[in-house]
């Protein structure tokens, strides 16, 4: 096949521009891994790109420093949240998929999901208060659940819908309950939906930093709002934050990187068919 | 019971439990004149609060901010995510690899996103103002005139990802024959985009755009990270009004009565995306 001039230029820009997209996504973190490993002497100058690398930044972080409390933290209120959610949210699912009737509630879990954090802040924090619950796992714990449910939930539904009706129908025929079918024919059949499902809710808590800053103090504070008290000090703690970033964001990539195929199945739910 | 109402159970109280009644408490609490300093001390208001907030400057300002930037984050997000998505779909090596790297930066926190860029674009130690100088270009990124715009290019760098996956998908789930016709008739490339690809992808952008727009209607990292509202207050959003409305100045009636106004224009708006976005033509 002849191509034509017109056609390699086009696919000769193509793949600069792709190019380019590709350094403007990678440069940023690049950058924050050079400053990571720049001494400390040396952080916030741009002008400077060869330097021994130094692992005082990091030797800081892990030792010397309340980040692994804060990521212990991150990852305790995570995990709770997505079990929490799966819990509540598979059988809610299953049954949405299956049954008529709940037209309406279908688009009461999207209109849930679409909550403006802003109108469930103000209630939870005086509630929270009230209890005695600011500075807790407990009451980020609950603020999480508020936007992970219904995402858990959404994107569930969008998996179940694609497992045949016939495999509970064999299996009721089997004389399973109902319940039963759900519980040990459906639910190993989804395993791949609630591992996506559990991993996308575990990154939106993992990553969310609005609830966490006005419901945590010392005691729970989590890796975002731990990040975020980096700034105040200025050029000297440049290179801590620039850990603090680091540790935040690579194992959530790990995460995400497995799951991308199924994501949008799951954003998109049962409600859009391509 | 019916099993279907058992299996929804735990879902509808637990939901109740942590959505329904704060939602109803906020309504409540719109009401009142709330304020955390004297918590023992609340009075009803009725609609007073509504009035305030609408007629308060920096509420409608902070409107006006929060509008503009999802205006122009989600188009230039929408025109990028789709070129993006066309050119990769013609990619014939390296997909998998190219969309992965892609599609990174909507899975980190956003606090990193903004603090990255806060470091970035310093204009005393960041490295994309030290090398535009050199070029002799002298851009204060957060100053009065480019903060806002700076604020859109964060979330533009960090969720045209999104719309570049939808779009993906959108793309690689289109039936394969139109375009072959196409071909066939002699139609050039910007014909096909423009009458075939175009109208078939419409229900994915709809949906793109609504999702991506009532995300960004909740901007609030990139400015808690960066300018703190400021210069003056020029990056106040919807979302960092009602933070400071209730826990800078602990004025919980209004903030609250500010969260329900933003309800309300979210509602309004996507009632109206949904209307505009309907095929002209009655199949």
């Amino acid at each position: 096949m002849i191509v034509s001039f017109e056609n390699r230029l086009s696919r000769f820009l193509g793949t600069t521009a792709i190019f380019i997209a590709i350094i403007l996504v990678l440069f940023p973190f690049l950058w924050i891994f050079l400053e990571s490993i720049k001494p400390p002497s040396l952080g916030g100058r741009p002008d400077i790109w060869r330097f021994e690398p130094s692992w005082e930044n990091w030797r800081e972080i892990v030792f010397n420093s309340n980040v692994p409390l804060n990521i212990l933290n991150s990852f305790f209120i995570a995990l709770i949240t997505v079990v929490i959610s799966l819990i509540c949210g598979a059988p809610a699912a299953y049954a949405f998929s299956r049954f008529r009737g709940f037209q309406g509630a279908r688009y009461s879990i999207l209109a849930a999901e679409m909550m403006p954090p802003a109108i469930l802040i103000l209630p939870l924090f005086l509630l929270l208060y009230k209890l005695e619950l600011i500075d807790s796992r407990v009451g980020v714990i609950t603020a999480h659940l508020t936007f992970v449910v219904p995402v858990v939930t959404w994107f569930l539904i969008g998996f179940f819908d694609e497992v045949p009706k016939d495999l509970e129908d064999q299996a009721m025929i089997d004389g399973y309950t109902r319940f039963q079918a759900f519980y040990k024919v459906i639910l190993p059949a989804v395993r791949p939906g609630l591992a996506a499902a559990g991993i996308f809710g575990f990154v939106l808590s993992w990553n969310d930093l609005f609830y966490s800053l006005l419901l945590t103090g010392a005691e729970s504070r989590t890796l975002p709002v731990a990040i975020a008290g980096f700034w105040t000090f200025r050029g000297i703690e440049l290179g801590k934050m620039a850990v603090a970033i680091l540790i935040a964001v690579i194992p959530v990539l790990i995460l995400s990187y497995s799951i991308q195929k199924h994501l949008i199945r799951g954003i998109g739910g049962s409600g859009v068919k391509y | 019971m019916h099993i279907k109402y058992k299996l929804i159970l735990p879902l509808v109280f637990l939901l109740s439990g942590i959505m329904l009644y704060p939602f109803i408490f906020s309504l409540w609490l719109s009401l009142q004149d709330y304020r955390l300093t004297r918590i023992n001390d609340v009075q009803f208001v009725g609609f007073e609060n509504f009035g305030f907030i609408a007629t308060d400057q920096s509420f409608l300002n902070a409107m006006g901010n929060t509008i503009s930037f999802v205006a122009s984050a989600v188009i230039i997000e929408l025109i990028l995510g789709l070129s993006l998505a066309l050119l990769i779909q013609k990619l014939l090596i390296f997909r998998g690899f190219v969309r992965s790297i892609l599609l990174a930066p909507m899975f980190i926190t956003p606090i990193a996103v903004g603090l990255m860029f806060r470091f970035l674009l310093n204009s005393e130690i960041g490295i994309i103002p030290f090398y535009l100088l050199r070029i002799g270009v002298s851009l204060d990124w957060f100053g009065p005139e480019l903060a806002l715009f700076s604020i859109v290019l964060i979330d533009v760098w960090q969720w045209t990802p999104f719309m570049l996956l939808m779009f993906l998908a959108g793309l690689e789930a289109l039936p394969k024959t139109p375009f072959e016709a196409a071909r066939v008739d002699g139609a050039g490339r910007w014909l096909t985009f423009s009458s075939i690809t175009l109208p078939m992808l419409r229900p994915v952008i709809v949906v793109a755009l609504i999702i991506r727009a009532l995300d960004a209607f909740k901007v609030f990292e990139y400015v808690f990270a960066i300018t703190r509202g400021g210069p003056g207050n020029s990056t106040e959003t919807i979302m960092y009004y009602i933070y400071q409305t209730g826990f800078r100045f602990f004025r919980m009636g209004e903030a609250a009565a500010a969260s329900i106004l933003l309800i309300i224009f979210i509602l309004v708006f996507v009632i109206l995306i949904v209307n505009l976005s309907r095929p002209k033509v009655i199949k």
